[in-house]
């Protein structure tokens, strides 16, 4: 067995420079030193606090294809599917949703969502905000609402990041999301799916290598803390005890391992595969399953890409294969929420960047409409079972109460108990910023 | 315990007199006690400067006025302290005022009041306050009296009303910047239905104000205070604006600018505005108080600053209207302070100036083993190599230090590594690949200017009129990111003033006296110049329109000639380019911003933590730490030219650099004042330079030479392909700020320092420095760890730290088996040893 050494501690007046360590004192960290105290205050093991999943579906789904099908509207426009009643008297949908119709009454649809600012990127879905291509967001980029989240409420535990980012690294650029923003690399994502993947499992070593390199390093790495007056030795000294605990075992690995899932319920969300459809995003429904098992663990934001929705052409060809799939993933996790009684704490959105053109192109297929897109909702204690707004005739525009995207986000803020409006984060100028510009949250639905 | 026993001991002859002196009166608990001093006089002070005769008192004009009387205790050691509500204040004739127990005088009748102070020891002053026209009925000044209210309240601030979208359909100006707009949302929208004129208390405003009607800000004044009785006179007097001869506020003065205290004391301030027409009026309980740090003094709505439990300093910003100042407090940490410091230049005896006055003890100089790897790393980005290390440590000269500096400043390491700093500053980012050729131009031409030592004022006048075609003159492209005249105003100011002046772009900075005319001044300076395509795709011309500089100001739709910052109109004749006038007016020797910003900068490149920080913003009401060293540095900084080596070397060879980061038994709080060498994380480019040079394998960059160093590399688009430098927080250099690079820690970086396949790969490959020792059989085992020593700390192994690895590598020889040959083992030690040696703190970390 290895024995383990170091110097004897001397109180001297800087004269030796090492010192024991207490290994396990160092246990609770977070990243900077107010966000260790954080992390310390919020401690919720195992416990899983309010979150939010958030689903992206890359290329901007048709609007009036998904949840308002417009039925006067000519044969040009209206296109081939038809719409199928709910569970919730009053509200149809496409028919190509019928797990999702059954459950209506645990889903908000947002039916015309305005404010998009038409640019084929996830980068308004993830952040609330213009991006570069139509914009001038501050030096640094805006932060995605999980990095808003880990900023301001830190993780819930030390050993699990407050943002995760599971999708796979799309062909088009733009719709890759997880970005670095002014609150700087501690509040990117983590992501399973991206080149950390690699540094997670051993590399060359194995587990009793590693056990063996860890015991060394902890023998003689007793350069003293108190040299750096920041904390920022302390919080890497943490960091380096939960990689080892991801590296043998952990409560997060536990969490990304979908194989641990009863497979019925694997099943009933539809497993999916990780093989991306065209330049977006693989239709991989463990990925709505290894959501909820995050946000248990204490996860606070968890992002996925979801399928293809560019459908420039061959619209409905198109619907019928990428739609269904998502109705069994969304309504398997909505469902799977409600069962373990996480409804309450978890929000769940779907969106795109735009909606669909009403009238359909020469190839069958609908173009970009940032005039008018839609979202779903659910869980987050809203009252749900709800159909916000409506486009009109054509599904052009909105008809009535247009919602912003804003409005969204401050929907979602307002169910972790965050008033956007109020809460503000500083950018690298040091100028505050508000979460929102004054957008209130949904009174329909809180 | 006001007195200790030794104390007595020690004054002896002096007559102690307790507290309990005014019979029937209740006693007083001094709050404030300097440890063991005796009080030996008491000062009324009051900062009204309209009493050139203290005989004749002060003049306090109308019901309105009020006045905050400072009691200044003089303590026999010579030190200040606030006796303010340590005392008992009487009123002669009584009735004339009202002064309450924390000395804030309130005037009824008119008359002359002698006013006297009763304290400890038996000690007493007088003044004289002569009241007049508390019978007159002043018409009120929206601006003077009405607006600050809303700051005072806080309705305007950007949280709530203030900001660009108001709150609940109520708008006002930022913190009160914009009183006429102001008048309009209050009086004129609405069609008035704010304000009531026949019943001014039932003013939808008052109402809301004192939580009478359900408020979103909740209850922010009480139904009977002063403030509300104010408001609803001025509803009564019609809402009078105020004419076009008000006086105006020119200046807010505070007292005490400065005090030395002691954790856990109070300090009461009184502020005071100065108007265009010259008369001075009491705002201590009208401005606004904002401590900069909150958890070494917090201060209350009266102007009381309460201090924690802290050593350091503290400044707290006052803002009245659109004027700001502040009141600095120094509280010294206490600790003996050594008798004979080492002083080897101006820096050092002006940090120990601090030192003594912050009762700081510094701690030792740093052994050669730290110094030689510190200086390396901070000059030139890179690990000392073991020849090198030995050649210095085996060196009796007592002047190697100064002889190591010069020749990291004459390596190309410190072109390289000083072109990496300014590469990101001036924001050179690789957006297309059209603009590669224009991002190594100016990386290029950036790290030329270093090499020969260009004078900084040169350096960035060619920047500010760069002209031209890009390969002409390379520092045309900084303009390529710097594009609109938001973008330059904001840039120069920060980068080359250390001005934050975005704020006024669009109202008044709320922390500083820079106002919108100040910002379209300054923009003035780029408003002539032209752009077309230049030779290659992607690129442009720069040149120069003829005309007179001028930007308008949106505000008020004029045309604002250029101005530099507190400068009247610069005279710019049409036919020249406006921006040289600019560069002109940086480098003059009395431009307050321009050298002080570099040398701030440079400051903080050194030794972590700037005299001002952020290092960029600097203004009144964010102080710097030493005063006199930051205005020392910038005059020596501009007496030799603008001599950027110059500079580095002073700041090195000073015995204040090379303190060791050891904190010894007092000074481990210390952030602020050098008394140690604060340690600094490795930054991405740098830890993966030293982990290739210690693992003896470079990192190859697509599209550049083999063997380049990460600190190097000519743009931002390596960060997309080098995980390590966008892990490690390598800026996209997106902005001038150097906060962009990020130093924080999170869960990835250690996972990828303990276990990604980069770091794997380059400790076993086998032409790696693990490998090779390890296979090198004519070194022991203990030679081998001396190297690896060497190589990662530039230092040798105590016999502790030799005895861990000697053992692991036994242990690891023994544990050969069936699987494994005995070398295979002894290879696995030395990888091991190495992995360990990179994932320690002390490889990561400068200290």
């Amino acid at each position: 067995m290895l024995t383990i050494y170091g110097a004897n501690n001397r109180m001297c007046d800087g004269i030796s420079r090492r010192n024991f360590i207490q290994i396990g004192a160092l246990g609770m960290g977070g990243l900077t030193m107010p966000q260790l105290l954080q992390a310390e205050k919020n401690s919720t093991l195992g416990k899983s606090g309010k979150a939010i999943i958030m689903i992206y579906l890359p290329g901007g789904p048709p609007h009036q294809d998904m949840y308002e099908i417009k039925t006067d509207a000519p044969s040009e426009i209206r296109g081939e599917f038809s719409p199928i009643k709910t569970n919730v008297p009053g509200i149809e949908i496409c028919e190509h949703l019928p797990r999702m119709a059954k459950i209506m009454d645990k889903l908000v649809l947002v039916r015309s969502l305005v404010g998009a600012e038409n640019s084929h990127s996830s980068y308004q879905c993830m952040t609330g905000r213009i991006s570069e291509n139509r914009g001038t967001p501050p030096p640094g980029g805006w932060p995605e609402l999980g990095s808003v989240l880990s900023k301001i409420k830190g993780p819930t535990h030390p050993a699990v990041p407050a943002y995760v980012n599971l999708s796979h690294k799309s062909k088009h650029g733009e719709y890759n999301f997880g970005r670095n923003s002014f609150l700087g690399v501690a509040h990117t994502p983590f992501k399973p799916a991206g080149d950390i993947r690699y540094d997670m499992t051993l590399n060359g070593v194995s587990l009793d290598r590693l056990a063996d390199r860890r015991q060394l390093l902890q023998s003689f790495d007793s350069f003293r803390r108190d040299v750096d007056g920041s904390g920022l030795m302390k919080g890497m000294d943490s960091f380096n005890e939960q990689a080892f605990d991801v590296l043998t075992s952990s409560k997060l690995l536990k969490a990304l391992d979908v194989e641990q899932e009863d497979p019925k319920l694997r099943d009933r969300y539809g497993r999916g595969s990780a093989r991306p459809e065209r330049d977006a995003a693989p239709m991989h429904m463990d990925q709505f399953l290894v959501a909820r098992r995050l946000v248990e663990a204490g996860v606070r934001c968890v992002t996925v890409s979801f399928g293809y929705w560019d459908w420039h052409g061959k619209n409905f060809w198109n619907g019928r294969r990428y739609i269904p799939p998502f109705d069994q993933g969304v309504s398997a996790l909505v469902e799977d929420l409600h069962q373990r009684g996480l409804d309450k704490d978890v929000s769940v959105v779907a969106w795109g960047e735009f909606g669909r053109t009403p009238k359909i192109n020469k190839e069958g297929g609908r173009d970009h409409w940032p005039r008018v897109s839609c979202a779903l909702l659910a869980g987050g204690g809203m009252r749900a079972g709800q159909a916000i707004g409506s486009t009109n005739r054509l599904g052009e525009e909105p008809k009535e109460r247009p919602v912003h995207v804003q409005e969204v986000f401050s929907t979602l803020y307002h169910n972790l108990g965050i008033d956007a409006n109020k809460t503000h984060i500083k950018d690298l100028a040091d100028r505050p910023h508000y979460l929102v510009d004054g957008y209130n949250p949904i009174p329909e639905v809180t | 315990m006001l007195f200790s026993r030794s104390t007595l001991l020690r004054v002896a002859g002096m007559v102690l007199v307790p507290l309990t002196v005014f019979a029937g009166e209740s006693t007083l608990q001094p709050d404030t006690a300097p440890d063991g001093n005796q009080l030996k006089k008491l000062t009324i002070e009051t900062i009204h400067l309209n009493s050139e005769n203290p005989d004749k008192g002060f003049v306090l004009h109308g019901r309105e006025s009020r006045l905050q009387l400072l009691v200044t205790g003089l303590m026999d050691n010579g030190k200040l302290a606030d006796y303010t509500r340590q005392v008992k204040y009487q009123s002669v004739p009584a009735g004339l005022i009202k002064i309450d127990e924390n000395g804030y005088i309130t005037p009824f009748l008119n008359g002359v009041v002698k006013i006297i102070v009763k304290g400890p020891n038996g000690l007493e002053s007088k003044t004289k306050l002569d009241i007049r026209d508390t019978t007159k009925s002043r018409r009120i000044n929206f601006t003077n009296q009405i607006v600050p209210i809303f700051t005072k309240l806080g309705c305007n601030s950007g949280g709530c009303h203030g900001k660009a979208s108001g709150q609940n359909g109520f708008r006002l100006s930022l913190l009160g910047f914009e009183p006429k707009e102001d008048f309009e949302h209050l009086v004129i929208e609405g069609k008035g239905r704010r304000l009531s004129p026949a019943a001014p208390d039932q003013s939808l405003l008052l109402l809301k104000a004192a939580g009478i009607v359900p408020h979103g800000g909740g209850s922010r004044i009480d139904h009977d205070s002063p403030t509300f009785e104010l408001l609803s006179r001025w509803i009564k007097q019609g809402m009078p604006f105020g004419k076009i001869g008000d006086p105006k506020v020119t200046k807010i003065i505070v007292s005490p600018t400065h005090r030395l205290m002691s954790q856990k004391q109070k300090q009461q301030l009184a502020v005071t505005a100065i108007y265009t027409d010259g008369s001075t009026k009491d705002v201590t309980r009208l401005v606004q108080y904002e401590s900069n740090e909150k958890e070494m003094a917090e201060v209350s709505k009266t102007g009381l600053v309460e201090l924690g439990k802290t050593a350091g300093q503290v400044a707290v910003m006052i803002r009245f209207q659109d004027q700001v100042t502040v009141f600095r407090a120094t509280i010294p940490h206490g600790a003996p302070i050594e008798k004979k410091l080492i002083v080897k230049n101006f820096i050092d005896e002006l940090v120990q100036k601090t030192l003594k006055t912050l009762e700081l003890s510094s701690s030792q100089p740093c052994d050669d083993a730290t110094f030689v790897r510190r200086a390396s790393i901070d000059i030139t980005g890179r690990l000392p190599t073991p020849t090198e290390t030995k050649n210095f440590l085996e060196n009796s000269d007592p002047k190697k230090r100064e002889k190591w500096i010069h020749s990291l400043l004459e390596s190309p390491g410190y072109s390289d590594y000083f072109a990496n700093k300014w590469n990101a500053i001036l924001r050179n980012k690789r957006r297309t690949n059209n603009s590669m050729r224009g991002n190594f131009l100016l990386h290029s031409w950036i790290r030329q200017s270093f090499q020969e030592n260009k004078s900084y004022d040169l350096f960035a006048k060619e920047i500010i009129t760069a002209s031209g075609d890009i390969a002409r003159t390379p520092a045309v492209t900084w303009f390529r990111e710097v594009k609109n005249q938001e973008d330059q105003v904001q840039d120069v100011a920060q980068i080359f003033l250390g001005v934050r002046l975005q704020c006024a772009q669009c109202h008044h900075h709320p922390f500083e006296k820079w106002s919108q005319q100040d910002y379209y001044g300054f923009a003035a300076f780029f408003s002539q110049m032209g752009r077309k395509p230049g030779s290659q795709t992607g690129e442009e011309i720069i040149f120069h329109q003829p005309g007179i500089p001028a930007a308008i100001n949106p505000k008020t739709k004029l045309p604002v000639r250029a101005t530099g910052l507190g400068t009247g109109v610069i005279d710019i004749p049409p036919d020249q380019d406006p921006r040289v006038s600019l560069a002109d007016w940086m480098a003059q020797k009395d431009n307050p911003f321009f050298a002080r910003m570099l040398v701030n900068r440079y400051w903080k490149h050194f030794l972590g933590r700037g005299l001002v920080e952020p290092e960029d913003d600097m203004r009144i009401t964010n102080p710097p730490t030493n005063p006199e060293l930051l205005d020392a540095l910038a005059k020596h900084f501009i007496d030799n030219g603008y001599d950027l080596k110059n500079l580095i070397y002073t700041i090195c060879e000073s015995q204040t650099y090379q303190r060791s980061s050891l904190p010894n038994k007092y000074n481990s709080k210390d952030s602020q004042t050098f008394s140690r060498y604060y340690a600094k994380r490795l930054t991405a480019e740098v830890l993966l330079d030293a982990i290739d040079q210690v693992t003896n394998v470079n990192t190859i960059f697509p599209g550049q030479p083999e063997g380049i160093r990460a600190v190097q590399l000519p743009d931002d688009s390596f960060n997309s392909d080098s995980y390590f430098l966008s892990l490690f927080g390598r800026p996209n250099n997106d902005s001038a700020s150097e906060s962009e690079r990020t130093n924080d820690a999170n869960l990835a970086q250690s996972l990828h320092l303990i276990n990604s396949p980069m770091i794997y790969k380059k400790i076993s490959n086998p032409k790696g420095r693990a490998v090779v020792l390890a296979n090198d059989k004519s070194l022991t085992d203990e030679e081998k760890v001396r190297e690896l020593y060497s190589w990662v700390y530039s230092r040798q192994p105590d016999n502790n730290e030799l005895k861990v690895f000697l053992d692991y590598i036994d242990f690891k020889r023994r544990s050969s088996d069936k699987t494994t040959t005995l070398q295979d083992q002894v290879r696995i030690g030395y990888q091991d040893t190495l992995w360990a040696l990179i994932n320690s703190k002390e490889f990561l970390f400068n200290h």
